[in-house]
């Protein structure tokens, strides 16, 4: 048994840790929420905006948290494109399965490319005020991880925000609990549904932002994130963005003590643990996830 | 529901008699005519994923249920059998039977919980399957040798040319037992209720169709396929690396090949294969090791998806029933309603 000294550092390491995962996860939750769409693709764009951060910091010397100004809005339009041009094109009696082999056709395209135009070495980031650390009594916690967790927290808390307040997110809400009756409405719901894609594309690059900060990356890194993230948004219930944000600090937190007591394989296996524990005994997720069961 | 149900007129029963015929030939006599080892690899490579992918359309052509995580299987039959064969000092190709056979058993289980879900939900846990199956060939090192992977002795005294020879034949002999497999399940009530399944899930068990059951054998079918697959991989190859056994690149291709050629014709996963293992060889002769063949398979899967989700098989169907002067006996055009320019007027 470790000591509690150890326990409460890997507690407080898997809570800033799973505020990033909550960060990761958000897209997902999106895209199932408007479109019933799982997009194997977001983490493949996590790292393309890791990419894209990566040579915005080398080559034009932009800060990585600056860099976002950039991103963002490319990945948005991009994101309604995606919507727009390809998924909407899929038959819908057909469009779960179609369109889980079309995003993984564009992880397969954003791999590709990114293994020619960068090569398939390891990148990182490091900017001097993210390699020290800040001492809480016994625990010491990396500035990367903390800077990662505030990020990943507005982000989530404007998202929150948008989805909450703004008279586009309550259309977007109307569209995920009853597309029709939104439409009865008069909601145009392909174009909110375009918009939601766009939203979740735009958390990618966000977190691909933090992501470069925190880790380092190469093109076929997405593939370990896939069933990590997916993971998240099944035992948070799909379709629920609280739920998926609880059961990523759920998760990070039990990764980060297996971390601390048993090894790297055990903390990674937590994860698929769980999947399969709630498909055995929940299958609609712990957090909600009133959508699931339509599944 | 299948293509069998299309009505054929007599002469065709004759070209696909000959047809046959030409494959078996071309099959027996190829392995003796390979002007050299690289052509032979090729081959065996192609025929491996012609199995492969008839086996994945077991489960994914007749229940509809889509799963990006086969290499699962293949990985685990792959790792059964080469450890029975490096720690047991088992024989190699009984093993590879065996792997099969424990490997469906276990899928019974695995099917047990991850059918327990549909659509998207279950594509999220085929993919999990494969990270946490690789995770455990990884982390394991005592039992799997870890990320350096398992060399497994080469059968016998063999040449490299004899190696290929044999597994070309051995493949070949599973492909036939597969496509014979499937074949019978299409034809049989299983079949009928599998493709209920696909049709609607919630109305073939209010009809009384034992959906759960059925969905389990044909995963578990299909997962021992693969799994023999995997093992002969294994016998063959001699060399395994988990991260290439345990990749969801070769669960996709499966996919890829079955959507490409058809998932709901016999020949469709065999089509597909023919034109995908060589279109990948080429890329990796004439590019080298670039990952620009990621992105040629990339492009072909959206452009099935988008363009042609239900294979080419179906597409040339459509073609010649457009060329081809409507059907003149009212009976063949009554079972022909379906398609509008077959109905006279």
């Amino acid at each position: 048994m470790p000591s509690p000294s150890l326990l409460l550092q890997g507690l407080a390491l898997g809570i800033l840790t799973g505020g990033v995962y909550a960060l990761l996860a958000a897209g997902l939750t999106l895209y199932f929420g408007v479109m019933r769409v799982v997009q194997i693709a977001h983490p493949a764009f996590l790292f393309l905006g890791a990419y894209l951060t990566y040579f915005l910091f080398t080559v034009v010397g932009v800060d990585p948290l600056l860099s976002i100004v950039v991103t963002v809005p490319l990945f948005f339009v991009l994101g309604m494109a995606i919507q727009r041009y390809l998924i909407s094109r899929l038959r819908s009696d057909s469009l779960t399965m179609m369109s889980v082999l079309l995003t993984f056709a564009l992880a397969l395209l954003i791999e590709g490319s990114l293994g020619v135009v960068a090569s398939g070495s390891f990148r990182s980031i490091t900017v001097d005020y993210a390699t020290r650390s800040f001492q809480l009594g016994t625990v010491r916690l990396p500035n990367d991880r903390l800077i990662g967790f505030a990020v990943a927290t507005v982000t989530l808390l404007v998202l929150f925000a948008i989805l909450r307040y703004s008279r586009y997110g309550q259309a977007l809400r109307a569209t995920i609990q009853h597309p029709e009756a939104a439409r009865l409405l008069g909601i145009d719901t392909d174009r909110i549904s375009a918009v939601g894609f766009g939203l979740g594309l735009a958390t990618a690059a966000v977190g691909g932002a933090v992501l470069a900060l925190i880790t380092t990356f190469f093109p076929a890194a997405h593939w370990g994130w896939i069933a990590r993230l997916m993971a998240i948004i099944v035992v948070g219930g799909l379709g629920s963005v609280s739920g998926a944000a609880l059961a990523a600090v759920m998760l990070g937190v039990i990764e980060a003590l297996v971390l601390v007591t048993l090894d790297a394989t055990w903390a990674a296996l937590v994860f698929y643990a769980f999947l399969f524990l709630t498909l055995v005994f929940r299958p609609h997720g712990f957090f909600g996830g009133r959508l699931a069961g339509r599944f | 529901m299948g293509s069998s149900e299309v009505a054929l007129p007599a002469a065709s029963n004759r070209w696909r008699i000959a047809a046959a015929a030409l494959a078996v030939v071309v099959l027996a006599v190829y392995p003796l005519v390979a002007p050299n080892a690289y052509l032979l690899y090729v081959a065996v490579f192609a025929l491996m994923y012609m199995a492969l992918a008839t086996s994945w359309n077991i489960m994914g052509g007749l229940t509809g249920y889509i799963s990006l995580g086969h290499s699962a299987f293949f990985g685990l039959g792959a790792y059964i059998t080469g450890l029975a064969v490096t720690r047991g000092s088992l024989p190699h190709l009984p093993m590879a039977v065996v792997a099969g056979l424990v490997v469906g058993v276990l899928a019974i289980g695995i099917g047990y919980v991850a059918l327990r879900v549909r659509g998207a939900s279950f594509v999220i846990v085929t993919i999990a399957l494969v990270y946490m199956f690789n995770l455990l060939a990884q982390g394991w090192r005592s039992l799997t040798g870890g990320s350096t992977g398992l060399r497994v002795p080469v059968i016998g005294d063999l040449s490299r040319m004899q190696v290929h020879t044999l597994f070309f034949y051995m493949f070949a002999l599973m492909l036939v037992l597969v496509m014979a497999t499937w074949w019978f399940i299409d034809r049989s009530k299983l079949g009928m209720g599998l493709k209920a399944i696909r049709e609607d899930e919630d109305k073939a068990q209010a009809l009384g169709v034992p959906t759960n059951a059925y969905k389990i054998t044909a995963f578990a079918i299909s997962a021992g396929f693969t799994a023999l697959g995997g093992g002969l991989y294994a016998a063959w190859f001699n060399a395994l690396d988990p991260v290439f056994v345990f990749s969801i690149i070769i669960g996709a291709n499966m996919v890829l090949m079955s959507l490409l050629g058809g998932v709901r014709h016999l020949l469709g996963p065999v089509l597909g294969a023919v034109i995908v293992v060589p279109a990948t060889e080429y890329f990796l002769v004439q590019l080298g090791e670039t990952q620009i063949h990621l992105v040629a398979t990339g492009l072909l899967l959206a452009f099935v998806v988008l363009v042609m989700p239900d294979g080419i098989i179906p597409a040339i169907a459509a073609l010649r029933r457009r060329r081809d002067p409507p059907a003149s006996s009212i009976r063949e055009s009554a079972a022909g309603a379906a398609t509008p320019q077959e109905v006279t007027p």
